[in-house]
């Protein structure tokens, strides 16, 4: 007797839909994607979408309105594993770099004039596990195709993903790139997870932390080396804060509070 | 050991009949620093180099590379990694690391992957002199007798040629009028002149031969901790030293049919995942107690089975980690010496 498909639902929460379109972008694997699993609910891809119980449920984007919130709640009741895909959705993204809550209500102000919104109230942006259980995280800005079809051969083989949980420093080497820190430039490759093959060092250029932060970023070490090499307080915070959701927000609040 | 003179002009015309049995890889170029490449041009040898950025352990197990592929039916061994090889240039603490990854994957428990590309690779020792950085006088790896096929002592005009295996002396044989049988005198005052110079050159120095009982009695040192809290945890010193050589392993699927793959990754101790296990257990969670674990099976461990350290001074990580731990940095912290590190520059009030 063939063993029932695995029903899968991807979902856009708020992000650019980079991670779906590039779903979308693995062109010679589609078909054998569409063949292996049964996906329920894709919005980028089809229109016959249902909404119904789930084995996986794949979730990019960052929780930032009422709607994403209420939509998350529905999407983990339906389905037995929740995998955040994209940074957005496992650290927050871009949208979730205000550190400060009062802040991101000026900056709420500043943006949209009005706060009432018509259709549903905005929240603060936050990464899906500030609000549900997270079962698997496939970050990148985009994800990154190959990561993409090993997590999801894995799923569909029920077995849980698995992905590198050392940062970009350790494919740097194995692609033995000179160390751009050791050379002055401010890289974050040891406080950004690895899984993009060190695209960025390889071509001279620094990592920006577009993966989000490693399991173990040592935000503490790397700030107190780049002030040791002569970079300005305000702009290391910036760079490190720009794909580190809110998970540097209780760092940079120290930083910032201590040198008050 | 038969020991045969090479003049300088008569280099590339060697390398030229040699490289046509094998490729030819040897040091070159990278940015301001240098890795062994594989080399058809032999102006782009460099022969005055310190380190490669990596050792030549990424010729024989590769960084990444797919061990099988399989499917339902069965598996189908990959060892597309293996070609023969000749590697030039290889200084003696290198030679040293490869002998050290020879205890480890080819006696007790052999590694196929390792063992035939070992098997397929001829290796031609070049000499070298220190930077500030290298301590291999203190390892006692400045000077090597054994793991070579041709060793390559540069004396300026010529070359002194050691020949350490019948493999070696095949070599020479392919174009024997190259080189000279007899040494003068003189040759041989310039070559332990040479030697004698070269020694004096090593400016760090290190005394391994208390390192196991400083490990010790040092265990619960306090510097421990405050090295674990700098530490990147990004496995850097791993990569980049010529004897470690843990790996991991992972099973990466593929859709529609094809085969599947079995891939073998380096790996570090220092890395989060490393002591893991299932159930999500982890008996190294804190970084303070995996440095602990790298630096005791350099320095002690390693010892207490083989008589030497697992460290070859080559420096490697001196010149790599960003954040200053290193055999040097934690030898001194071990001797009681304040090796102004960066551990102790970290700020308290940051304290995460």
């Amino acid at each position: 007797m063939k063993k029932d498909k695995l029903k899968i639902g991807i979902y856009e929460l708020t992000g650019c839909a980079g991670d779906a379109l590039l779903i979308l972008d693995c062109e010679d694997e589609l078909i054998n994607i569409f063949h292996a699993a049964d996906i329920r609910s894709f919005l980028m891809a089809k229109s016959d979408n249902i909404d119904g119980e789930l084995d996986v449920a794949l979730v990019e984007g960052s929780v930032s309105t009422e709607r994403d919130l209420q939509e998350l709640l529905d999407i983990r009741k339906r389905s037995k594993v929740l995998v955040a895909i994209g940074l957005c959705a496992t650290a927050g993204g871009n949208q979730a770099a205000f550190l400060d809550p009062r802040e991101w209500e000026d900056n709420l102000k500043k943006v949209y004039g009005r706060t009432e919104m018509t259709h549903t109230k905005p929240l603060q942006s936050k990464p899906l596990n500030a609000y549900v259980k997270v079962d698997h995280y496939l970050p990148g800005c985009p994800i990154d195709r190959e990561q993409f079809l090993s997590t999801l051969t894995r799923l569909l083989a029920g077995h849980p993903p698995e992905l590198h949980r050392f940062p970009v420093c350790v494919e740097c080497k194995w692609r033995e790139n000179d160390c751009l820190l050791n050379r002055g430039i401010l890289c974050l490759g040891p406080l950004t997870a690895a899984g993009c093959r060190a695209v960025c060092p390889s071509h001279n250029l620094p990592c920006v932390g577009c993966w989000g932060p490693a399991e173990e970023a040592n935000y503490t070490a790397e700030y107190q080396l780049l002030m040791e090499k002569g970079f300005d307080r305000e702009m290391i915070l910036r760079k490190m804060s720009t794909f580190s959701g809110t998970a540097i927000a209780d760092f940079a609040a120290r930083i910032r509070g201590v040198k008050k | 050991m038969r020991i045969v003179k090479l003049k300088k002009e008569y280099f590339h015309p060697f390398l030229d009949v040699i490289s046509r049995q094998a490729e030819l890889w040897a040091p070159v170029k990278k940015g301001d620093k240098h890795i062994f490449d594989r080399v058809e041009d032999f102006n782009r040898i460099e022969m005055k180099t310190t380190r490669t950025l990596l050792p030549p352990k990424k010729l024989l197990v590769p960084p990444a590379f797919n061990t099988f592929t399989f499917n339902a039916e069965g598996y189908q061994e990959d060892l597309s990694h293996v070609s023969s090889k000749i590697l030039f240039g290889i200084h003696p603490c290198d030679i040293h690391g490869l002998l050290t990854l020879d205890k480890l994957f080819m006696h007790e428990y052999t590694d196929p992957y390792y063992v035939k590309a070992r098997q397929k690779t001829l290796i031609l020792g070049l000499s070298c002199w220190p930077d500030e950085y290298c301590f291999a006088k203190s390892t006692r790896t400045h000077i090597i007798d054994e793991g070579f096929d041709l060793f390559f002592t540069d004396l300026e005009d010529f070359f002194l040629v050691w020949v350490g295996s019948s493999q070696g002396d095949d070599l020479l044989r392919m174009k024997p009028d190259l080189f000279e049988e007899t040494l003068s005198d003189s040759d041989i005052q310039r070559y332990i002149r040479w030697q004698t110079e070269r020694d004096k050159a090593y400016r760090t120095e290190i005394n391994f031969m208390a390192m196991p009982d400083l490990m010790e009695l040092k265990y619960k040192a306090p510097f421990w901790e405050e090295a674990g809290r700098a530490c990147l945890a990004c496995g850097s010193c791993s990569m980049v030293c010529p004897t470690c050589n843990c790996y991991n392993v992972l099973d990466k699927l593929a859709l529609g049919g094809k085969p599947g793959r079995r891939l073998r990754l380096w790996d570090s101790c220092t890395l989060v995942e490393y002591s893991e296990v299932a159930g999500g257990e982890n008996f190294r969670e804190h970084k303070a107690d995996r440095l602990r674990l790298w630096y005791t099976h350099k320095l002690q461990a390693y010892v207490s089975k083989y008589g030497k350290p697992s460290c070859v001074g080559c420096g490697r990580c001196l010149v790599t980690c960003p954040v200053e731990i290193n055999v040097r940095t934690i030898s001194k912290a071990l001797e009681g010496e304040d090796p102004k590190a960066f551990w102790y520059r970290l700020p308290s009030e940051v304290k995460p």
